[in-house]
């Protein structure tokens, strides 16, 4: 009974994932547009969007990419889904790890010099969060002695407590995974960039809303884990989630897309850094 | 019955090597290299069901060996001293020299004599995953070498075939690895131990050009240092404990008869000679230039033999280290290799040497689980060296294909391979993915290493930062090759078929299935061979959680059915509109290539390049600094003795 009850959490978790996803999205174009002095688009154009671009005439580069737009979107789909079901935190990771795989594999298997490019740039981004969201997880693990989510629910006070500069590389993790400035560096965020979209170029029509889709789910998926910091009231964990996005847009909209030697120096320098100075802390009063 | 089955799988392969040598007609070859590896495969999965086991010194095969292994022993230090002497190389002489000595010292003045008969060979759990590996996976690659040379020696114009001279040494590689395995007395395994140094001496020099034996003799030098820590530990042991037997040992360590330090002494010069077989930081370069061997060779040394070895070695004496600072050193050795190598990897174009590295940190992970030293890092740890050996054989293999083929073994010419080799590119493509992503083995035993980590003793902060920053390096290297080979321009999913010599074909296609079933069966795995493996081994549990691997069988079936849908509607792009890649200009295509229509209206191809990060990657950049530390933290392991 509870593994079905699991189950059944995991796939309503995932169908509600994608609504959110999708607000969140409209939400951070609305957001940004007023930080901007715009108006911004309605709450739900991330829904007209990736509906407008389904409903395209088919149309492909060459056969990989679609394989790889599939790939993508069912990996992420699968890692929220085992979020939901409270499923091992690193194994949760690993198959989100699928998703990034195949959308640069599908980028890099275009003989293209933009998707080529961004293709690259998405894989030291990957190399700057993964070490950072792994000792996250094994930081969680030290403290609640178990890898699993439904661990950290029995807990009495908020994991941000002993965890607050892992909550932090956590954030620096966030914002590369977001590829929000100043890490857009795979991906820009107008087409109109000396790498045009970067990793996404190549991706059109259908393949483009499915990226678009994966792009929710690993939102929610990270704000998941963000939430995990907070889990013992749901007003703590809204106004963590509220203060984190919040900061992730503000950041974007004050910085400049800044290179990738930048981001492995000044990004996962200090984010292991600070991750380390926390798992250390741990470690002591373990 | 044992007797037997431990006869052909040590003896068969050597009394085969031997007739092989002897046999010139290149199909009498192939028969016997197959016939060896059928027997090899059929004893090894027989020795199954002997598992635990041990045999007695008055067994018939313990009684047969004992007296023409001391003699072989001596001859065969003796060659190695000779091969020092007509290279010239003081170090070889050296070193070979210091080994005699300790021989004539273990032979005939320190020999005690056991009070009880203890056992020679143990057939455990740990000694049978070696087994399997080295029977199975060896007997594959050497089938497969058999159609490699031939082309090999084609394309090198041989005036005289040395073919019999390299399957013979293989198939004596084979046995002698299969009885380092199953050795109890660390005597024994010493001899085997040495063979297989001078097998791969004669193996990396096979080519006979400069750059092969210069590399031989290296890796020969830097395997006999480590063949001098094995002595010392032997000489050690038996002047301190009057016994060289594993079985033995383990007794007086639980007993508690002995001083920890007069236990650890000995132990750091086996781990020693351990990180020397398996090439860890600082002695990584032999292995690196082992690459100039021809593929097979490459492709055993990493997969199921020698480097294996030294890992063997130092998951074996895991419990005799438990719990010591040794034990934590060991950790983080292994742990700083892995990442250190995997970030090495990164920085080359060089597929063999990508693989190499890619070889070193794999290993590095599971020395770092040997250190962790719980039930379950240990477990980890085999799993790693299963699952490594299948995808790492296979894609050397991939590799030597593509090589042949394209001439060159440079990632950045295998762009767009899959519309010259569809079915390799395809396969090393599967092979790559089967290295860093779940729901393959890989990856799994990557995942128990990282969850047992929490669990080691000391240093814990730092080891898991090095296995966090490792493990996205290895994301890195592999997932922009695995890209770059899919290139294609059409929308058809599956192109022309490929010519293949096929036999290759068979090898490459038979390991892609097996590292696709062994993957799926990665919980049978774990908990037939690899558990009972560590459990037998050590005290310490950590982090074992039998079920949560049953619960990968779920996502094995969401993966499958996904990825047939994908297949499914990524076949139907032959019906979408084709487009070209987007040049910021005027598009265009010519003979297959695409790009765009520049100045003059000429047709420029597009052409892009991987991102091989020298400034932070570069071999002549990281090799110095990381050898500094690796040797750092190999004084420190020393050090580790003094607690």
């Amino acid at each position: 009974m509870m593994i079905l009850g699991k189950l059944l959490l995991g796939v309503i978790g995932l169908a509600l994932a994608t609504f959110i996803g999708g607000f969140i999205s409209g939400l951070d174009r609305k957001i940004t547009a007023r930080m901007q002095s715009r108006f911004g688009p309605p709450l739900a154009q991330p829904f007209y969007d990736v509906l407008k671009l389904w409903g395209k005439a088919p149309m492909a580069v060459n056969a990989w990419l679609v394989l790889c737009a599939y790939l993508t979107l069912m990996a992420s789909a699968l890692s929220v889904f085992l979020f939901f079901a409270q499923s091992d935190l690193l194994l949760i990771f690993f198959v989100m790890t699928i998703g990034a795989v195949f959308q640069v594999m599908g980028a890099l298997s275009v003989n293209s010099p933009f998707s080529h490019v961004g293709a690259q740039r998405e894989l030291l981004q990957m190399f700057t969060y993964e070490p950072l969201i792994i000792l996250v997880i094994i930081g969680i693990a030290m403290h609640t002695g178990s890898f699993s989510i439904a661990s950290i629910y029995a807990l009495d006070t908020p994991l941000l407590y002993s965890m607050p500069f892992l909550y932090v590389a956590l954030g620096i993790a966030f914002t590369i995974k977001l590829r929000k400035s100043p890490f857009d560096i795979s991906a820009s965020h107008h087409g109109h960039q000396e790498i045009v979209r970067g990793v996404l170029t190549e991706y059109t029509g259908r393949q483009l809303a499915m990226l678009e889709v994966a792009h929710w789910l690993d939102v929610v998926l990270l704000l998941g884990l963000c939430s995990l910091f907070w889990s013992t009231s749901a007003i703590g964990l809204f106004l963590l989630l509220a203060v984190t996005y919040f900061a992730e847009l503000f950041v974007d909209n004050v910085s400049a897309r800044l290179t990738w030697g930048w981001m492995i120096k000044r990004a996962l320098g200090p984010g292991v850094a600070l991750a380390m100075v926390n798992l250390l802390w741990l470690y002591a009063i373990k | 019955m044992l007797d037997f089955l431990l006869g052909l799988c040590i003896l068969f392969p050597i009394a085969a090597g031997g007739t092989i040598f002897f046999a010139k007609d290149k199909s009498l070859q192939k028969n016997i290299v197959v016939l060896t590896g059928g027997v090899l495969a059929a004893a090894s999965l027989l020795l199954i069901t002997y598992v635990p086991t041990q045999t007695t010194p008055d067994s018939g095969l313990a009684s047969f060996l004992h007296v023409p292994i001391i003699v072989c022993d001596f001859l065969l230090l003796a060659v190695i001293f000779v091969i020092g002497l007509r290279r010239m190389s003081t170090a070889v002489m050296a070193l070979a020299g210091l080994q005699l000595a300790g021989m004539v010292m273990l032979k005939f003045f320190w020999h005690g004599e056991a009070a009880t008969p203890l056992p020679v060979f143990t057939v455990d759990s740990l000694a049978i995953v070696m087994v399997l590996v080295i029977s199975i996976l060896g007997s594959a690659i050497a089938y497969y070498a058999d159609s490699y040379m031939r082309e090999h020696e084609a394309h090198l114009g041989l005036s005289q075939s040395r073919r019999n001279r390299f399957f013979a040494i293989i198939l004596v590689f084979l046995g002698a690895m299969n009885a380092l395995s199953l050795a109890d007395d660390l005597s024994w395994m010493f001899f085997f131990w040495e063979i297989t140094t001078l097998c791969s001496y004669l193996l990396i020099e096979h080519d006979g050009t400069t750059e092969a034996k210069t590399n031989a003799l290296n890796a020969l030098v830097i395997n006999m240092l480590g063949g001098a820590a094995f002595m010392f530990a032997l000489l050690f042991l038996q002047r301190t404990t009057g016994t060289l037997s594993l079985t033995a040992l383990m007794h007086i360590k639980m007993a508690g008869e002995l001083k920890t330090a007069m236990l650890m002494i000995p132990m750091v010069a086996l781990c020693i000679a351990g990180f020397t077989k398996s090439a860890q930081i600082p002695f990584q370069s032999w292995l690196c230039g082992a690459m100039v061997a021809p593929t097979p060779v490459s492709a055993l040394l990493h997969s199921s033999t020698m480097v294996k070895a030294g890992v063997y070695l130092i998951l074996r004496l895991a419990p005799l280290y438990e719990g010591t600072t040794i034990s934590s050193m060991v950790a983080v050795c292994g742990s700083f290799t892995f990442f250190a190598a995997a970030a090495l990897a990164a920085g080359q174009s060089n597929g063999k040497r990508i693989l190499a590295y890619s070889t070193i940190s794999n290993l590095g992970l599971i020395i770092a689980c040997a250190g962790i030293n719980t039930t379950a890092s240990i477990a980890a740890g085999i799993m790693l060296l299963v699952f490594h050996a299948i995808s790492k054989g296979l894609l050397f293999l991939c590799v030597g294909s593509i090589e042949q083929k394209i001439g060159s073994r440079d990632i950045e010419d295998m762009r767009g391979l899959f519309a010259v080799m569809p079915r390799t590119a395809l396969i090393t493509c599967f092979a790559i993915l089967t290295m860093m992503l779940p729901p393959f083995g890989m990856l799994l035993a990557k995942w128990m290493a990282l969850e047992s980590a929490i669990d080691a003793r000391a240093a814990m902060p730092a080891i898991v930062a090095m296995l966090a920053l490792g493990s996205g390096l290895t994301v890195l290297f592999w997932a922009r090759w695995a890209g770059i080979m899919l290139g294609s321009a059409t929308t058809k999913l599956v192109v022309a078929k490929e010519k293949q010599d096929p036999d290759m074909a068979l090898v490459l296609r038979g390991l892609a299935y097996t590292a696709g079933i062994v993957s799926l069966l990665a919980p049978i795995v774990y908990m037939g061979l690899a558990l009972p493996a560590a459990g037998s081994s050590t005290t310490a549990a950590g982090h074992v959680n039998p079920t949560a691997i049953y619960a990968i069988y779920p996502i094995y079936f969401l993966v499958a059915v996904g990825f047939r849908y994908a297949w499914k509607e990524a076949q139907k792009a032959e019906d979408m509109a084709p487009s070209l890649p987007y040049m910021s200009g005027i598009q265009a295509e010519q003979n297959g290539e695409v790009g765009f229509i520049g100045p003059m209206k000429t047709f420029v191809p597009a052409q892009s390049g991987n991102y091989y990060l020298e400034s932070f990657f570069g071999e002549s950049r990281l090799t110095k600094p990381v050898n500094l530390v690796g040797l750092v933290l190999l004084v420190m392991l020393l050090g580790g003795v003094l607690q």
